[in-house]
């Protein structure tokens, strides 16, 4: 069965400018952050998404947790569509986001977990347990009871992923999960992505980290201005394949930029 | 959604809430001062204009305890709407609190309920050091009207509310919308004096103000003891616009969030 469906999505995000716009000139053609992107991913695996900054990858994870609405096609993620039955979605999908910016500052970090869990229905007699799991899970379990005011970039990461695990979703979203963590804990976080995946969880992870790309996933799929250029099959391979794969990508039938940057890294 | 989930969420936002304002521990002690200074000043007011001043037949800081309490109750109410979601874009939770099990209008429902509760406890606070340190007076208060055009007023309240709350999502400076509005209903609604001395065209305005209402028959029942009876004109006008506005407010809240998805604005702030 396939847990997500993306069906000829496209996403364009249009700027209104501010009045007496020629005093500080904004932009006021409108961004094309996904054209036309059709994709689907099995239910259990894990599927990498890589792209340059702003190709459309935390775009793509923003339309399957109903942050965004689609303007054109569909997203369906375990046969509920994100237009027309958002919480069926919301009650299935679990999303670390990337920023920091996400939790209340002046409640610790298990009263954080607490307040989301009550909200995405987590049954208040198994709350306590879930919490000291994910804690201990996410290596937090000495911090729990600190402000989260008083936490480190990495700290948010991990908690922003236990909070994401809290409600045991069928599809886990993962806007750069590693990017402020150190080795041992990175480490720690691929192991539980594929242990999740082995649960028939199905992880989508942004990422530009060739070496979690192939540690973790099972397909890549490679964004460049909002297209969708490659959707392949990775298992078995490694990091410097998948990061010739990625390189190698072409864009209409054209060179693109990816490989003039890879024959200036050669 | 069953009662049990309902409650259980409840009693996290609330206590999400309380932790909060308990560790900004100076904002409590600056708000009872900023009660007291308030009070003082309308009664030194009252007392300055002298004991001939009795607007329908009232007494003048009575007539002010309870105007201002309310007004302020009532605003303060509206305001918590804007406020959750305006504080939930500044801390970045508010993607992600639209994207949990709750549907958005009962999280944002409950937030200010939360709020609510709180600016209710605040409200007895200040009838109460008006009643006991400035010898104001409720000679004949008529309870069970009170409670309901208390009811009444705060399903208004939370109507407009949700619209604050659109406004907010939608150009994320609802307060400054709110607060040129809430100087208007000031000057009209009667707060300070009464609505019979503003010139006609304004006392019509003044009639289209919810709020106006909700301070007349809330001053009705609690300074006169008026019963339902002789509050039923006000009632029903109360009644209407909770039945007219609700629905609208939240129609006009699910719409804006709806925009918010659509142009990517949710995070906006």
């Amino acid at each position: 069965m396939d847990a997500v469906i993306f069906d000829s999505v496209s996403k364009v995000f249009r700027h209104r400018p501010a009045l007496f716009n020629w005093i500080g000139k904004e932009r006021v053609e409108p961004t094309v952050a996904l054209r036309d992107i059709s994709f689907r991913v099995q239910t259990g695996s894990v599927l990498a998404l890589l792209g340059p900054n702003g190709s459309g990858k935390t775009t793509l994870l923003k339309l399957i947790s109903t942050m965004l609405l689609p303007d054109a096609g569909r997203v369906i993620i375990n046969r509920a569509e994100t237009h027309r039955d958002p919480q069926q979605v919301r009650r299935c999908v679990g999303f670390a986001v990337a920023g920091e910016r996400s939790f209340f500052p002046r409640l610790t970090a298990r009263e954080n977990l607490d307040f989301f869990a009550a909200l995405d229905d987590v049954p208040a007699r198994e709350r306590k347990a879930r919490i000291q799991f994910m804690l201990a899970r996410t290596g937090l379990l000495d911090a729990a009871d600190t402000l989260m005011m008083k936490f480190s970039a990495g700290m948010y990461q991990r908690l922003a992923m236990a909070r994401a695990l809290m409600k045991q979703p069928a599809v886990l979203l993962l806007d750069e999960p590693t990017r402020s963590l150190d080795p041992a804990v990175t480490a720690d976080i691929w192991e539980l992505v594929r242990e999740l995946s082995a649960d028939d969880t199905t992880v989508l992870i942004a990422t530009h980290n060739f070496q979690e790309a192939a540690t973790v996933a099972d397909f890549v799929a490679v964004l460049r201005q909002g297209a969708l250029v490659a959707h392949e099959d990775v298992k078995g391979l490694n990091a410097q394949e998948v990061r010739s794969l990625y390189f190698q990508t072409r864009w209409d039938g054209v060179t693109n930029n990816f490989e003039l940057v890879a024959e200036s890294c050669r | 959604m069953n009662v049990a989930a309902f409650a259980d969420k409840s009693v996290a936002i609330v206590r999400r809430d309380l932790l909060t304002a308990l560790r900004y521990r100076s904002a409590f002690v600056l708000t009872a001062a900023g009660t007291l200074t308030e009070l003082a000043a309308f009664y030194y007011l009252s007392r300055a204009i002298g004991p001939g001043f009795r607007p329908a037949g009232l007494d003048y800081f009575s007539f002010l305890l309870v105007g201002t309490g309310f007004y302020t109750f009532l605003i303060m109410g509206i305001h918590s709407f804007l406020q959750s979601v305006q504080e939930a874009q500044q801390t970045g939770t508010f993607e992600v609190l639209m994207t949990t099990s709750t549907p958005p209008p009962i999280l944002l429902l409950l937030s200010a309920m939360s709020a609510f509760s709180r600016n209710v406890a605040q409200l007895l606070f200040y009838l109460a050091v008006g009643l006991v340190i400035f010898d104001g007076t409720l000679p004949r208060p008529g309870i069970a009207a009170c409670v309901l055009v208390f009811f009444l007023s705060v399903l208004i309240a939370i109507a407009i509310g949700l619209m604050a709350a659109a406004l907010q999502v939608a150009i994320q400076k609802g307060s400054v919308v709110l607060w040129a509005l809430g100087s208007g209903a000031w000057l009209l609604t009667g707060t300070l004096f009464p609505v019979a001395s503003l010139p006609q065209p304004l006392r019509f305005a003044a009639g289209l103000i919810p709020i106006t209402h909700a301070l007349d028959a809330m001053r009705t029942a609690l300074l006169q003891g008026r019963g339902f009876s002789a509050l039923s004109h006000e009632i029903g006008i109360l009644a209407l616009f909770a039945l007219t506005l609700l629905p609208l407010g939240l129609a006009v809240f699910s719409f804006s969030l709806y925009r918010a998805r659509r142009e990517g604005t949710l995070s906006a702030y």
